[in-house]
């Protein structure tokens, strides 16, 4: 795989829990870029930082130490109105659960991101994600009228309909069956291709992490290795040696 | 957004159906008691405009005389069309009952002579033409039922009686406004008769002569020179002088009745927003995780910050617009309930609307500001957080505010104690426990954990289960438990704190009039109370009776009082010296009860005015009659006793026939009594009574007034409960799951209705007896600072207090009923299932 200029952008990234003996180093002194039209996935054990990670580069939280830049953005910079102008426009979110609004349409749901920056939405976007995530004769329903795949695959049309630079994505399968998981990863894995989106995921499942470009391995809030190509059996021999490593 | 926020109000109206009740009766109260206020003022003043007279020379002092010869004068004044004289007399008017009715004006002038000018209006039968025949005001005889064509008692000056055939019914149109020291006053009569034949019955005496003028007659000369004619007894004035001084009379009365019912709205809006404040923090924590999932992909803090005050201003306008209709609906029926007269039409009702409106939204968008607040703060990962239930940090600050302001109220109130303190102590100290109350408030999670913790450990021994699932969840989260409880604390510490005000008003009362009147001591009284006096034949009446051996009167007059340090209006009592000491026994505290030697004066007015023994004293009746006297001796007495007592032969000869009490006892005090009894059984128009009884009478006076304040306070509470439900509802959903699993290992429907049942009474209970507290506490400051007691001189009002709990133990079960069905309800599967 070519390397390309990179979507977003990590350097030295340290976050701290608590204090004195309750006292958790989340990340320590991460480092790493994540390339524009690539997957990436985010593997680590509980607790190994993983989900923190996300959460910092995605200008959910913020790290203590270390700078994030997305595109031209240096998150560090923005105010909290800029970031979360930010997330709305140039960022995807698909979480493991609770990802819509249970009181809006599929299609109110997707479109979200428009509604609440006041702007029509995009009509050949909206259309575009819909019928790649085939939801066409959803939209009127209701989330508690959907199965669980059938919300996965709203959020990754919210996540995807304003085209974002980076979709970020925290453990999405995590409330699947396979059969949907498949399905959904299989989503990402097109709009990768086709689109050449970049997407980043956390997961801890080997066979999701599998439909990425690459895979980074976290453990102790720290970057310990690193996987192109990967297999899922490619990458669960790599977990059971760090595993090994740790204990 | 908004629709996300919408959809969401609408389905779950369950949420919302309270907060809206909240919002509703707050705003209901409100609007009535400003519709009442209004409507009565406007009632008050269309009455009252008569255009036919042109010049009125009304009576300003009750001892003037108008002789033949000053209205013939009057009458032929250049410009003057047309004279009428408007006489009065005493009338009491008997019911069908044999009791005297109840009328707008005291007795003795509420008989007058009928005339053809706008002033009656017949509204059935005809007017009265000879001796025998007289017509009524309707509203009296409405209330004595007493019909036309039927014979009637009057009870007439001089203990005479009249019984005349009714021949017709009026309505009565005032001029001029009903009571006013300068311009005078018009009493609406009960009674009228043909002029000749009150001339006869009623006496002559003139209280007011209307003149008709010519078009284009210059008033003011026409005024001046009816003032020359008439001496400094009467005063003219023109018609719209009096119309305007009407108006304005209206319009006080209107303003004082506001400033009476307004607060205690207020009260009930302050609770509302509570409730109000309350359901918003509870409808934010449930929602975290949607405000997080909308901060995530891109709402602004702003947006949901507008989000939720959107809701509010939903939320109000809804609950002002219900509350509204019901405070007009409450208004209509309340009306004719506190007007006897009747035919009071709603009036204001366009500002009441608005200020309905405007109130409603103010009330609800500032309460749930803080909400709103917090609701912007959630950070956007709390969407990532499976359990959304976090416990909210417990305000430290808010405790340590707390605390500091119920140490500096107590030290403050410590301070201010002394019964002899300056008023400006006394509003201190009133501030002070304001401040105590607002420090308690915040301190009532810290409280509720303190009081409920125990009682967790209590249960968890021997008790069911429902109990210790209610207490565990009332424990769980002493911030929600104390926001709930602090509405129900508000409203039963404002009845408490009344509750002691009037005990120890209602025992002072008892006992100064025990400590200064004899048990042996007989009093004759005006049956019609207020104002009402007694003439001179009654004492005389009273004093033939072989067995009264004493008797004496107290005539009541407001008079000028110019002392040492100053001038001011005081209520002055002229009675015979034999009866200090023999009827009346005040409880001197230094100097003589000799009247012949000067006045004798409480010790509460003298502490006032600042007079001491031997100060001279000068008492204004009227201009013509001045009375110096000096400070002869001071007693014991209450401010609501009459306070400064002076000989009867100082007084104007009118004042002196005037007589508003009579004591009255003899060598067998139990023969006296009965003697009276026998003597005045035909008399309706007055009372006998005893000593215990005068106090009932008194006391009575005290609780009427009490009465009132207390029907708006316990709205107050009521609010509180549907705050109590509220909470319940919100509780129960939040806990679906929790419910739901306890379901499912084998919690019976009954126990999860009982649990809620306990849990809604373990709240109140708390909320009421924290409420208890603060209002004895609050209650001692105010009997304090106004009745000038100990604080530890308070009078426990416990039938108050025990009643105030009972009804919030009964409302609370009451109010567990709903959410706790809610939640027996809750299907196992589903609850679980609902991650």
């Amino acid at each position: 795989m070519p390397t390309r200029t990179p979507a977003v952008q990590a350097t030295a990234l340290t976050k701290i829990y608590g204090t004195g003996d309750a006292r958790v180093i989340a990340l320590d002194g991460v480092t790493v870029d994540f390339h524009r039209g690539q997957f990436t996935a985010i593997m680590g054990p509980s607790g190994s930082g993983k989900s923190t990670l996300m959460h910092c580069v995605a200008g959910l939280d913020r790290p203590d130490l270390g700078a994030i830049r997305i595109g031209d953005a240096e998150l560090g910079e923005l105010s909290d109105d800029q970031l979360t102008a930010l997330r709305r426009d140039r960022v995807g979110f698909i979480f493991q659960a609770f990802n819509l609004l249970p009181t809006l349409t599929a299609l109110e749901n997707i479109t979200l991101p428009f509604d609440l920056a006041g702007r029509p939405p995009d009509q050949t976007a909206v259309d575009r994600v819909v019928d790649v995530v085939r939801l066409r004769d959803r939209l009127g329903h209701r989330p508690s009228q959907l199965s669980g795949g059938q919300q996965q695959r709203v959020a990754v049309a919210r996540a995807l309909v304003t085209n974002p630079e980076v979709v970020f994505a925290d453990e999405p399968t995590g409330s699947l069956d396979s059969a949907a998981s498949t399905e959904l990863l299989g989503f990402l894995r097109r709009c990768v291709d086709e689109f050449e989106q970049t997407v980043v995921m956390v997961t801890h499942e080997p066979s999701a992490a599998a439909f990425a470009d690459r895979v980074l391995f976290l453990t102790d809030g720290r970057l310990v290795d690193e996987l192109t190509a990967p297999t899922a059996d490619r990458v669960l021999d790599l977990m059971k040696s760090l595993e090994k490593v740790t204990s | 957004m908004l629709k996300a926020m919408i959809r969401d109000l609408v389905a779950h109206k369950s949420r919302v159906v309270m907060t809206l009740l909240a919002i509703a009766v707050g705003v209901a109260a409100m609007v009535a008691a400003w519709l009442i206020s209004d409507s009565t003022a406007t009632a008050l003043s269309a009455q009252r405009s008569r255009t036919d007279v042109g010049i009125a020379v009304q009576r300003i002092d009750s001892d003037a005389a108008l002789t033949v010869a000053q209205s013939k004068q009057l009458a032929d004044l250049p410009g003057v069309r047309g004279v009428s004289v408007v006489a009065v007399g005493r009338a009491g008017l008997v019911g069908a009952d044999g009791k005297l009715v109840p009328g707008e004006t005291v007795p003795e002038y509420a008989g007058t002579n009928w005339s053809r000018t706008s002033r009656f209006e017949l509204t059935e039968g005809r007017a009265p033409a000879k001796a025998g025949e007289v017509v009524l005001r309707d509203a009296e005889a409405a209330k004595g039922q007493l019909r036309v064509g039927t014979r009637v008692r009057i009870l007439l000056a001089d203990a005479k009686v009249d019984t005349p055939v009714v021949v017709g019914l009026f309505a009565y149109r005032s001029l001029g406004p009903r009571s006013d020291p300068q311009l005078g006053s018009d009493p609406v009569p009960a009674v009228a008769y043909d002029a000749r034949t009150a001339t006869k019955v009623l006496g002559d005496d003139v209280e007011r002569i209307e003149l008709t003028v010519v078009p284009g007659a210059d008033s003011t000369a026409l005024t001046a020179a009816a003032d020359r004619i008439t001496g400094p007894g009467f005063r003219a004035s023109t018609g719209e002088t009096l119309a305007a001084a009407s108006a304005r009379e209206a319009a006080d009365g209107a303003k004082d009745l506001r400033l009476a019912l307004l607060p205690a709205a207020a009260v009930a809006l302050l609770v509302g927003m509570f409730v109000i404040a309350n359901t918003f923090s509870i409808l934010v924590t449930q929602r975290t995780r949607q405000f997080a999932l909308l901060r995530a992909v891109g709402a602004y803090r702003r947006q949901i910050r507008f989000s939720t005050l959107v809701e509010a201003l939903l939320l109000g306008s809804a609950g002002g617009a219900v509350g509204v209709a019901c405070g007009i609906g409450l208004a209509a029926l309340l009306l004719p309930l506190m007007n006897s007269d009747g035919r009071i039409p709603l009036a204001g009702v366009p500002v009441a609307v608005l200020l309905g409106l405007g109130i409603g939204l103010l009330v609800t968008v500032t309460a749930a500001w803080s909400a709103a607040r917090r609701a912007a703060g959630i950070s956007p990962m709390a969407a990532l957080r499976l359990d959304h239930s976090t416990p909210r940090a417990q305000g430290r600050r808010q405790t340590i505010i707390g605390a500091v302001a119920v140490a500096v109220s107590v030290v403050v109130i410590g301070l201010t104690a002394s019964p002899s303190a300056e008023n400006a102590a006394r509003i201190v100290s009133l501030l002070a426990a304001l401040v105590g109350v607002v420090g308690v408030l915040l301190l009532a999670p810290v409280l509720a954990g303190f009081c409920l913790r125990p009682l967790l450990g209590l249960v968890a021994r021997r008790s069911s289960p429902a109990l210790r699932l209610a207490v565990r969840n009332a424990v769980r989260d002493p911030r929600r438990t104390a926001a709930t409880g602090t509405a129900i604390t508000i409203g039963l510490a404002l009845i408490c704190a009344l509750g002691v005000l009037s005990a120890t008003l209602l025992s002072l009362v008892g006992s100064t009039v025990r400590e200064n009147v004899p048990a042996a001591t007989t009093i004759v009284q005006p049956a019609a109370g207020g104002e009402a006096v007694l003439d001179a034949s009654t004492l005389e009446l009273v004093r033939r009776l072989p067995e009264v051996s004493t008797a004496a009167g107290s005539r009541d007059v407001v008079a000028d009082i110019s002392y040492r340090g100053g001038q001011t209006v005081r209520r002055v009592s002229a009675i015979e010296p034999h009866a200090l000491g023999t009827v009346f026994t005040p409880d001197l505290v230094s100097g003589v009860a000799d009247l012949r030697q000067g006045a004798v004066v409480s010790k509460n007015q003298a502490d006032m005015l600042g007079l001491r023994l031997g100060d001279e004293l000068t008492v204004t009746f009227d201009p013509a009659h001045q009375v110096v006297t000096k400070v002869a001796g001071i007693y014991d007495a209450t401010e609501l006793q009459a306070a400064i007592f002076v000989d009867v032969a100082a007084v104007p000869e009118r004042t002196r026939s005037r007589l508003s009490l009579i004591y009255a006892t003899g060598p067998d005090p139990v023969a006296a009594k009965a003697a009276l009894d026998r003597t005045f059984a035909v008399r309706p128009d007055v009372e006998v009574i005893d000593r215990d009884a005068l106090v009932t009478r008194l006391q009575d006076v005290q609780r009427v007034g009490f009465a009132v304040l207390y029907a708006m306070f316990a709205v107050a509470v009521i609010i509180a409960v549907f705050g109590v439900v509220n909470t319940l509802i919100l509780s129960v959903t939040e806990r679906t799951r929790e419910i739901g699993i306890a379901r499912a290992v084998g919690a019976g429907t009954d126990l999860i209705r009982r649990s809620i049942a306990w849990e809604s009474l373990v709240i109140s209970t708390f909320g009421a007896v924290l409420g208890v507290f603060v209002g004895l506490g609050v209650g001692a400051v105010l009997q304090h600072a106004m009745l000038g007691q100990h604080l530890a001189d308070l009078t426990v009002p416990w039938l108050v207090i025990v009643l105030g709990l009972v009804g919030v133990i009964i409302a609370a079960t009451a109010a567990a009923a709903w959410p706790a069905a809610r939640a027996a309800r809750t299907d196992p599967l589903r609850a679980i299932a609902s991650g």
